[in-house]
């Protein structure tokens, strides 16, 4: 599985990142706009919900817990600095798709008791995308986290991320982990479309 | 027919996703299914036809538990 997270270049706007990636194929979007007003996130949410789901694909926002109660998006993504897990869950119920980011395997335990749907993992390795820095977790970082949810019984999916680039992906996903989050390495390709339709390629076969 | 749903396996009736989603009592919404690591929109799960062995991840917590 492959998430994409909406992204801006000189290039693209974030609409524009979430259409290619749509139209290169992808089912799985999360709008992050970390720096932006409610206001702002509202106006896009609502064109990238609508181009979601004319695609029949998953679309959970960042962060905004209100905003997705009252766009009805699919679910949110809740960042190590938002709002705790069990809050969004009482507030928006059971019907809602919750994402949290984890680094370690505690943090995945803390959100799957928290009724957490899906894990982002991560960072892979050190990117200049998100500014606060947890420890790089590698491929042993992945490879243990995995063992330890198993020995656990967490069956939720985990998604990693952060800095992680094509070469990466099987390897990755060779460590158990259930798929791939990606931002910035589409938009960089020459065709961000032809980019997202070969990565989901290498997704879907290994 | 036998098939993997978050890493488990599991024996099940159905035939396509929609059945599954409702043998499992999936809610009517915030859910995503993906087969072989590929998302299906939920107005495909009644023509998606599940084969035995199939690895299917469900964006959903405690399903598939």
């Amino acid at each position: 599985m492959l998430q994409f997270i909406s992204h801006y270049t000189e290039r693209y706007s974030y609409l524009d990142s979430i259409r290619l990636a749509l139209e290169g194929g992808c089912r799985w979007v999360q709008l992050r706009m970390k720096d932006a007003s409610d206001d702002e996130v509202r106006q896009v949410a609502v064109v990238a919900q609508q181009m979601c789901r004319e695609a029949g694909a998953t679309f959970i926002i960042d962060d905004r817990v209100e905003l997705v109660r009252e766009l009805h998006a699919d679910g949110v993504h809740l960042g190590k600095n938002d709002m705790p897990i069990r809050e969004a869950r009482r507030i928006l119920g059971p019907d809602f798709i919750i994402g949290g980011t984890a680094n370690t395997f505690d943090d995945v335990v803390m959100h799957y008791e928290q009724s957490a749907d899906y894990i982002g993992c991560g960072p892979f390795r050190f990117t200049t995308t998100k500014q606060k820095l947890s420890p790089v977790l590698g491929l042993d970082g992945y490879r243990r986290i995995v063992i330890e949810m198993r020995a656990a019984h967490i069956d939720i999916p985990v998604v990693a991320i952060g800095g992680i680039t094509k070469d990466d992906i099987p390897a990755i996903l060779a460590t158990g982990i259930t798929g791939i989050a990606l931002s910035g390495t589409v938009l960089r390709a020459d065709n961000p479309v032809e980019e997202m339709k070969y990565l989901i390629n290498i997704i879907n076969h290994e | 027919m036998k098939v993997t749903i978050n890493n488990k396996q599991h024996q099940t009736q159905a035939t396509n996703l929609c059945e599954l989603a409702s043998q499992l009592q999936l809610p009517q919404k915030g859910v995503a299914i993906a087969i072989d690591n590929q998302l299906k929109p939920r107005s495909s799960w009644g023509d998606t036809m599940l084969q035995e062995g199939a690895s299917i991840t469900i964006i959903k917590a405690a399903c598939g538990g």
